[in-house]
């Protein structure tokens, strides 16, 4: 009974926590429109209504979320192993600007082309997630670091490429637009709302079973909580830090196949407007968890979506939901190194007695 | 002709630098104390913005100043308290403060002065330019040298001084104990909170004034996310620089004179922009990989020894 209790409240505590997070956000956001001698309350049901008043909104809100929901995926799975991807920008971009090339050169057949093209951004994130995962396994140089400079690395040479040697021509900036036969189905005559959608929701399911199920998944959580104590089990944590950062860049890869084959049609320069930073805090929202991953990019998509019918009704920019969202980050950063503290001194303990138990076995 | 064109390259490069030698100089406070600030370029385009809007309401440029660098010191207070206190990951706090700082100025631009991407105040208040006695009677180096704002004077006088402090005073050798050995720093009794507190803040300062240099003496206006990654470039230079304060204000300079080519040789060479621009990120990631490498030869030597 009294555990039953403890757990009871633990469970209202992890849910509880993201939602005073949002409500102070808001809150926080509301006083600076107030201060602007905006209507707080005009600019939020402007901002409630643009996302989810109508079908023609609400499949606009899914479109803006589908490339949450891949990048928060990719940023969850890595950090809650304790591998802190925060290169998923760039590992976008290349995954984005193989899937234009290969649907533009290569001729197939649409059953094949697309696998290809979505394979071959998956392959071209998973090979720039590989530098910082080789850095950090083989030299032990700070993976953020690396992922800190990799990030305007990848930005510029992706601009190399589409604005010189692949530019298609005309005035802007993109590749050549991609052949029929690999564009992802789209269900909406008013958004880019596509076949993307559905795969990343596959994904998310993939992963969560992934990480629950499996014996990799197990370990992939140890190496998070405590990597000594997943040592002491002889698992091989470098090889792994490498495994989960090519899946985590291969993930990554598919946000930018999304947006090439399924939105854009081509790679086009700086198509991002930081789909790689808002993975970072739909997945600190969702607690790395893959399925709670679909409710936080959810609301981040909702709330891109619907700032941009707030910024034509009312005086207030989008940019709102950037404060916002910085905001949720910041307080949820801040409890969750405090909890992952707590929790590892713990595990530390567990871990030492366990340590200490197999050495005194004869 | 040559010549000439030289000495107006060196100026323009001297004329960049202050905003990259100001971030270095306060980034390289926080790095000392072991704390990698990738917050500066939200610090700078907080200081910038308050700058400006100050400029507007005041008119007076020095108070201006004043206001940016207590914006961006704010700021830096919160980032390290997060970070300090609250234990938030330095970069997942860093990465937000930076977003918080590119929305807020955006938000603030469109609701006070109804813009949404430039906003230059009315009338363009400048810098007096300073001429340094002797040297302004020699023809070269008056060229080079006199003739600037007090800003620039300060981001190049400021070098020496860093260094001094951090290297000859107690403050500095307490500073870098704790970037050393923070739980050593503890037990000699040093209190590690503060030192840190103290530096997140100086680099507060110093970003305060290379954001009003951005939009108050540099150019007089302020645009969206002006800094243009200027922090991470001088978080870049001293990674490269390997934290001595003299080299990384000349890598910094190095770095900024690549960005500030990059239009430059577009238009005369024809070469593409991105390829000066990447340069900073490029280098500073071989020197990861050389410095990874020589730790790692160490750490095999020490173990060779030790085993013998």
């Amino acid at each position: 009974m009294e555990i039953r209790k403890l757990t009871n409240k633990k469970i209202l505590i992890e849910i509880g926590r993201p939602i005073i997070t949002i409500a102070i956000a808001l809150l926080i956001g509301a006083a600076i429109i107030a201060l602007m001698g905006e209507d707080p309350v005009l600019a939020y049901s402007m901002l409630f209504k643009g996302a989810f008043k109508g079908l023609g909104n609400i499949i606009a809100t899914l479109q803006n979320t589908t490339p949450l929901l891949f990048t928060g995926l990719a940023v969850s799975f890595a950090f809650r192993s304790n591998v802190t991807n925060i290169g998923v920008e760039g590992q976008m971009l290349f995954g984005a600007l193989a899937a234009g090339i290969v649907g533009y050169y290569v001729h197939l057949p649409w059953f094949l082309h697309i696998p290809l093209a979505i394979i071959a951004a998956g392959l071209a994130g998973a090979l720039w997630a590989y530098i910082p995962a080789i850095m950090k396994a083989k030299l032990n140089v700070n993976e953020m670091v690396v992922c800190l400079m990799l990030n305007p690395i990848a930005l510029l040479i992706t601009g190399y490429l589409s604005s010189y040697p692949l530019k298609a021509p005309g005035p802007t900036n993109k590749t050549f637009d991609i052949m029929k036969t690999a564009r992802l189905p789209q269900f909406s005559n008013s958004s880019q709302f596509n076949a993307g959608f559905f795969i990343a929701i596959a994904l998310l399911l993939m992963f969560w079973y992934i990480n629950n199920h499996t014996k990799k998944g197990y370990e992939w959580k140890l190496i998070g909580q405590n990597p000594v104590f997943a040592r002491y089990g002889g698992i091989n944590v470098e090889r792994n830090v490498v495994q989960i950062f090519l899946l985590s860049g291969m993930v990554a890869g598919f946000a930018g196949a999304e947006q090439v084959l399924g939105v854009y049609g081509a790679f086009y320069n700086g198509f991002s407007p930081g789909y790689g930073f808002d993975g970072i805090a739909v997945a600190m929202l969702a607690k790395f968890n893959p399925l709670a991953v679909s409710l936080s990019a959810l609301l981040l998509g909702a709330l891109n979506s619907g700032s941009i019918v707030m910024q034509m009704m009312t005086s207030v920019t989008r940019d709102i939901v950037k404060v916002l969202q910085a905001v949720i980050v910041l307080l949820l950063a801040a409890d969750f190194t405090l909890d992952m503290f707590l929790k590892k001194r713990r595990d530390d303990a567990a871990g030492r007695k366990k340590a200490k138990l197999e050495i005194e076995k004869p | 002709m040559n010549e000439i064109l030289n000495l107006n390259l060196i100026t323009t490069i001297i004329r960049i630098s202050p905003p990259l030698a100001f971030a270095a100089l306060g980034g390289l406070l926080t790095f000392k104390a072991g704390i990698l600030n990738i917050a500066m370029d939200g610090f700078m385009l907080v200081a910038a913005f308050t700058g400006v809007a100050a400029a507007y309401f005041t008119g007076n440029l020095y108070i201006s100043v004043v206001a940016a660098v207590l914006a961006s010191m704010v700021l830096s207070a919160l980032f390290g308290y997060f970070n300090l206190k609250f234990k938030a990951n330095i970069f997942i706090a860093g990465t937000a403060i930076g977003i918080l700082a590119s929305g807020l100025t955006a938000v603030l631009l469109k609701g006070i002065f109804g813009q949404m991407g430039v906003f230059t105040a009315r009338e363009v208040l400048r810098f007096p330019q300073y001429k340094i006695p002797i040297i302004d009677s020699i023809p070269v180096l008056r060229e080079l040298f006199s003739g600037y704002t007090i800003l620039v004077y300060m981001a190049f006088i400021f070098t020496p001084i860093i260094s001094f402090v951090l290297y000859k005073t107690k403050w500095g050798l307490r500073v870098r104990a704790v970037g050393e050995s923070p739980d050593a720093a503890a037990a000699l009794g040093i209190n590690v909170f503060s030192i840190k507190m103290q530096t997140v803040i100086l680099s507060g300062l110093f970003c305060g004034l290379g954001g009003a240099y951005l939009s108050l003496d540099y150019v007089s206006l302020f645009s969206r996310d002006m800094t243009a990654d200027r922090g991470l470039i001088a978080l870049a230079a001293i990674f490269f620089a390997k934290g001595d304060p003299f080299k990384t204000v000349a890598v910094t300079m190095l770095f900024g004179s690549a960005q500030a080519l990059s239009v430059r040789m577009q238009l005369t060479a024809g070469i593409a922009p991105q390829i000066m621009q990447i340069i900073p990120y490029f280098v500073t990631m071989l020197a990861l990989v050389i410095v990874g490498i020589q730790a790692k030869r160490k750490h095999f030597n020490i173990e060779a020894t030790t085993a013998r």
